[in-house]
């Protein structure tokens, strides 16, 4: 049980490095970078860097929730951290769950129309950037307060 | 809140905010939900 609870914990980390890496390199790296590279660069990014980015960013945030569920479900305090019974952990793992439905349908889809990875009206691309662009910003928010709350369960603050 | 969003510093910003909401919101449900899990304890023991 003990090895079993720390391959998943280790799974669960692995994840959420994976994750939450690639969201703060996007909000603190890519994203104020972009209007200083030169236009005939920008392909490189919009057609090269972020559709990979994306696709360890969208895993990443399924994995962060599945073996983070897997883990409060084999520690046995799912349902009590859910319903709140466990508050902070259990407002962590709700802003968990809301960060990792924003990926994949908002963040994701919105990207797959601004980077052109799908077909559609050209002129959807700058409302669907700004989209993913906010929606990235809220994560990005979010994942502070959601870390604290998963150190907690560890490091118990009150 | 799109002001805010555009704005890398006032997202972290609002994000520590919301941390320390979030400690002190939780403390508040934890001590509530134990009130509410106590009464029926408390409520036996008056009935004794």
């Amino acid at each position: 049980m003990e090895a079993e609870l720390y391959l998943i914990r280790l799974l669960h980390v692995i994840s959420g490095i994976m994750w939450i890496g690639i969201l703060w390199y996007f909000n603190f790296v890519q994203i104020p970078s972009m209007p200083k590279i030169p236009d005939e660069q920008k392909p490189a990014i919009g057609k090269v860097i972020a559709p990979e980015a994306l696709f360890w960013f969208r895993w990443g945030a399924f994995f962060t929730v599945f073996f983070g569920l897997a883990l409060a479900w084999r520690s046995g305090y799912l349902m009590d951290a859910l319903m709140l019974n466990e508050a902070l952990i259990g407002i962590g793992m709700w802003l968990g769950l809301i960060m990792a439905f924003n990926v994949w349908f908002v963040i994701w889809p919105a990207q797959k129309i601004a980077l052109g990875i799908v077909e559609a009206d050209a002129a959807l691309k700058p409302t669907m950037a700004r989209r993913a662009m906010l929606f990235s910003r809220t994560n990005t928010m979010l994942s502070i307060p959601m870390l604290a709350s998963m150190i907690s369960v560890q490091n118990p603050i009150m | 809140m799109g002001k805010i969003l555009e704005s890398l510093p006032l997202t972290i910003v609002a994000g520590v905010i919301l941390t320390v909401i979030m400690i002190f919101g939780a403390d508040v449900i934890q001590n509530s939900q134990m009130s509410v899990q106590e009464a029926p304890a408390s409520e036996a023991m008056n009935s004794m």
